[in-house]
């Protein structure tokens, strides 16, 4: 297994001000909300791929999507099963369900349930640049230069501190039980779920454990006294980081009027839309694409003007 | 100083108090060693000195507590941070961001320090403990023992006057267990921080403290120098674990002989014997020799972990009905691998594992449970059930046992591990020895031929040990296999009979525990070390327990 932890390897990614990235996530976070054209989210996904590359976090990246995609099989699956809706029907049941009518499968859903599978894989794939390339002390230092209150910011980054822990308990708890003879696949759903219990129980006490023990050794070390507390690192912006933070705002500026002018929508039911776009909204998207990538060009100039 | 005044206190939701009429004063740069059985008090006592009791626990004290001047009852825990501070057991669970500066820096800043006084004091802190070349690292990659002080330096730097250590190396294996415990000694030595070590492990500490307090029942039942407190008689009654050269004098001095100084290390031991020791009679030393035939076979072992580190290198054993095998090693040396191996938890990348005539890979971890049984480290993995009835049958029910079968078998188990009391209790509330009773219980239920223990014995007290030791030496002698994963040299010595020694995935050596711990530097048991100095006077060279050496010496 490969760590699921930030690692510094010192790329241009890496080095990037973490306000920067933040600020870029946030905005592919916003255009894969805002926008519903399969197009628009498809090229959102493409623009996250040359920072991943750039930052040498592939197979992190990789590993992380392949987990994804099995939600999003659960999402198509489920959005074909339970919206009826749209025009085109490949499949119909031969018999009627309470309320729900006879069930149905149609193109729209399946491309919908496709679509949003997409944007999803776009907000994770923004998302695993956050985790893998910024110190997650830093994500808190930078939370908090965005004026969030520090103890909140606080117990958020302890939390994600103890996944790995949490993650090790599963797997050294499902083989205490595994040992004593549970098969934890077996049965119907009931016994499943059942199953899992055994192995929550200790989890959850395990976890309260740890968290009285933590708070223990925090108050020991004077947190929350008395006011105004101080940080020994902090993020110092200089101007080549203000320029790439305006780069991480912009494309997400972009996108909000382009999508104030009417770009970027679609329809899925009844019938599907036709996706057509004339020059200028290829002219447009392209500058997009441009602006979101963009910040990779300027990563790479950062670092050769810090060099001399 | 510390000054306890009729100290009692009560958790809000017992009637029982946790201390009782503690009177105690401790000096500025004292070494002092709180011990006892767990329960008895020593944690609850050790948070008064910083104010966890009461503030952050609540409940109800009474009498007098002073700390360095400020009333802990007037003071929260916060305020005396910078006077008193604490390192826990568990480094995991102290450690709040993710490396090694901002580790250090967390306390300072929660203080309101400037940076240049921080930046300071990391320097400083980092020297003292040591661990300047860990500086940058990050706090997931590192071991428990550099953990541990990175622990140590974070609290350093806020300059208490009072270090408590409550059980810091319990988690750790030996050579990080020796460093902090070595750590703690050069702090109090070189710059004269009071230290309270809580410990229960003596052999490693006890020479090197000034001050040895005994805690029981809530109730400090003896106070003074190591060498009087360890050579008082009621400290064995009470099950506390005095070091192995120090119980044998104490046995020698029961059976009449004369001497005049209880010693505390092997040197010592060494000299006040030599005082008192005659030419003995050759010694008969009686070992258990397992005939029973072959049940586990592991031919080319070889396993390697998806991340690509070769964990077990070309590993060929056979282990037989009857014999209790210890497996041994440093960290990392593949022992908890191997025994994965035993019951399907792992399967072999290369090479075969076979247990009672069922290759491993042809077979579920479900059905060689039957077979195998596995006790893990930490008996809060194993209880999930309402009552400890319901925690043992669940064993057999996975196993598909007839109920009425379940009943009785179950009885006879809650029986034999006097655990009957407990029956209808939920197993969480119950003590750690109470409730590593109930894991082993309901491991053992299933009569699996071959039981697995991984560090059952550690951060364990010395009566529990003897407790645990006792239910496996038994249950070997009804022709199971008993497979201990353990560094502690003391217990293979007294209950094992073959000692595997791992390193680096491989069998370095594999034989009768007095070929492997009489030969060995490292590994030897205390009075080991001991009798090789008498061998000219007929002492066998490969004594290991205090008893065989009773037997030779009197």
């Amino acid at each position: 297994m490969i760590s699921l932890r930030y690692q510094d390897k010192n790329t241009v990614v890496h080095q990037l001000s973490p306000l920067s990235k933040l600020a870029w996530v946030g905005s592919i976070l916003i255009l894969s909300l805002i926008f519903s054209n399969p197009l628009y989210i498809l090229l959102l996904f493409l623009a996250t791929l040359p920072l991943i590359t750039a930052a040498r976090i592939g197979r992190e990246w990789a590993s992380v999507m392949k987990l994804s995609l099995y939600l999003c099989t659960a999402i198509v699956v489920i959005n074909v099963l339970v919206s009826y809706h749209g025009s085109h029907v490949l499949v119909e049941a031969p018999f009627r369900l309470p309320i729900l009518g006879t069930p149905i499968i149609t193109l729209e859903a399946i491309l919908f349930g496709i679509v949003m599978s997409i944007k999803l894989l776009v907000i994770i794939s923004a998302f695993t640049l956050l985790t893998f390339t910024i110190h997650p002390d830093d994500i808190m230092l930078a939370l908090l230069k965005m004026r969030f209150p520090y103890k909140s910011v606080m117990v958020t980054s302890l939390s994600t501190r103890f996944i790995p822990c949490l993650i090790e308990d599963i797997q050294r708890i499902s083989d205490v039980h595994k040992s004593r003879g549970l098969e934890l696949d077996k049965g119907n759903w009931l016994q499943k779920v059942k199953n899992r219990a055994v192995i929550t129980i200790p989890l959850l006490a395990n976890s309260l454990d740890r968290a009285v023990q933590v708070a223990e050794a925090m108050e020991s070390r004077a947190f929350g006294a008395g006011q105004g507390r101080t940080f020994y690192k902090e993020i110092r912006m200089t101007k080549m980081d203000i320029v790439t933070l305006v780069l991480g705002i912009l494309p997400c500026a972009f996108g909000i009027f382009m999508r104030l002018l009417g770009y970027g929508d679609y329809q899925y039911y009844p019938t599907l839309g036709v996706i057509n776009p004339g020059t200028l909204e290829w002219l447009v998207l392209f500058i997009m694409v441009l602006l979101l990538v963009s910040i990779l060009f300027l990563a790479f100039a950062r670092r050769v003007t810090s060099v001399d | 100083m510390i000054k306890l005044d009729n100290l009692t206190f009560s958790y809000n939701d017992t009637d029982k108090p946790a201390l009782e009429n503690i009177n105690l004063e401790i000096e500025d740069g004292e070494f002092v060693l709180i011990t006892g059985p767990s329960g008895g008090g020593k944690s609850t006592l050790c948070r008064c000195f910083n104010g966890l009791v009461p503030h952050f626990y609540g409940g109800a004290i009474s009498g007098k507590a002073q700390v360095q001047g400020l009333d802990i009852r007037q003071h929260s825990t916060r305020e005396l941070a910078t006077k008193v501070s604490m390192v826990f057991q568990d480094p995991e669970n102290q450690l709040v961001t993710t490396d090694v500066e901002r580790e250090i820096a967390f306390g300072l800043e929660n203080l309101s320090y400037s940076r240049d006084l921080i930046a300071r004091r990391i320097e400083e802190s980092l020297d003292t403990v040591g661990i300047v070349d860990l500086r940058l690292r990050q706090l997931s990659e590192l071991s428990g023992g550099e953990k541990q002080k990175v622990a140590i330096a974070s609290v350093l730097a806020l300059h208490p006057e009072v270090l408590v250590l409550d059980e810091p190396t319990s988690e750790l294996d030996p050579k990080g267990a020796e460093e902090v415990l070595a750590l703690a000694e050069r702090l109090n030595d070189e710059l004269g921080i009071t230290v309270i070590l809580i410990e229960h492990r003596l052999d490693r500490v006890i020479h090197l403290v000034d001050r040895v307090i005994v805690m029981a029942e809530g109730r400090i039942i003896a106070d003074g120098n190591p060498r009087e407190v360890m050579g008082s008689s009621q400290i064995e009654a009470i099950g506390i674990g005095i070091p192995p050269v120090t119980r044998l004098l104490q046995k020698l001095k029961a059976h009449g002989i004369s001497v005049d100084k209880i010693p505390l290390t092997v040197k010592e031991g060494r000299i006040i014997l030599s005082s008192i020791i005659r030419k003995v009679r050759a010694p008969v030393l009686n070992d258990n020799k397992p005939d029973g035939s072959p049940v586990i076979r592991i031919d080319k072992l070889w396993f390697t972990y998806p991340n690509k580190t070769t964990a077990l290198r070309d590993v060929s054993l056979t282990i037989s009905q009857g014999e209790f095998v210890a497996v041994m090693g440093r960290n990392a040396s593949g022992k908890t691998t191997l025994v994965k191996h035993l019951n399907g938890l792992l399967l072999p990348s290369r090479g075969r594992v076979e247990v009672d005539g069922i290759d491993t890979r042809q077979s579920s971890v479900a059905q060689l449970a039957r077979k195998v049984g596995y006790v893990f480290q930490n008996p809060n993995d194993h209880l999930f059930a309402d009552t400890v009835e319901e925690e043992v049958a669940f064993t057999l029910k996975n196993q598909g046992v007839g109920q009425g079968d379940i009943g009785l078998a179950v009885n006879q188990m809650l029986v034999k591990f006097d655990l009957t009391q407990y029956r209808h209790c939920y197993p969480r509330y119950l003590s750690g020895g109470e409730k590593q009773r109930v894991a082993l219980t309901s491991v053992l239920v299933a009569q699996p031929k071959v039981v697995i223990l991984d560090e059952p014995t550690r951060g364990m007290e010395y009566r529990l040990k003897r407790e645990l030791m006792g239910f496996l030496n038994g249950y070997q002698k009804q022709g199971n296999i008993v497979i201990l994963v353990t560094h502690d040299v003391e217990t293979v010595a007294e209950c094992a009979d073959r000692v595997i020694l791992l390193s680096e995935g491989r069998v370095v050596v594999d034989g009768n525990k007095r070929d492997v711990l009489s030969k060995a530097l490292l590994f030897s048991p205390q009075i080991n070390r001991l009798a090789q100095a008498f061998g000219k006077y007929g002492v066998a060279d490969n004594t290991l327990t205090v008893d065989e050496m009773i037997s030779q010496l009197t």
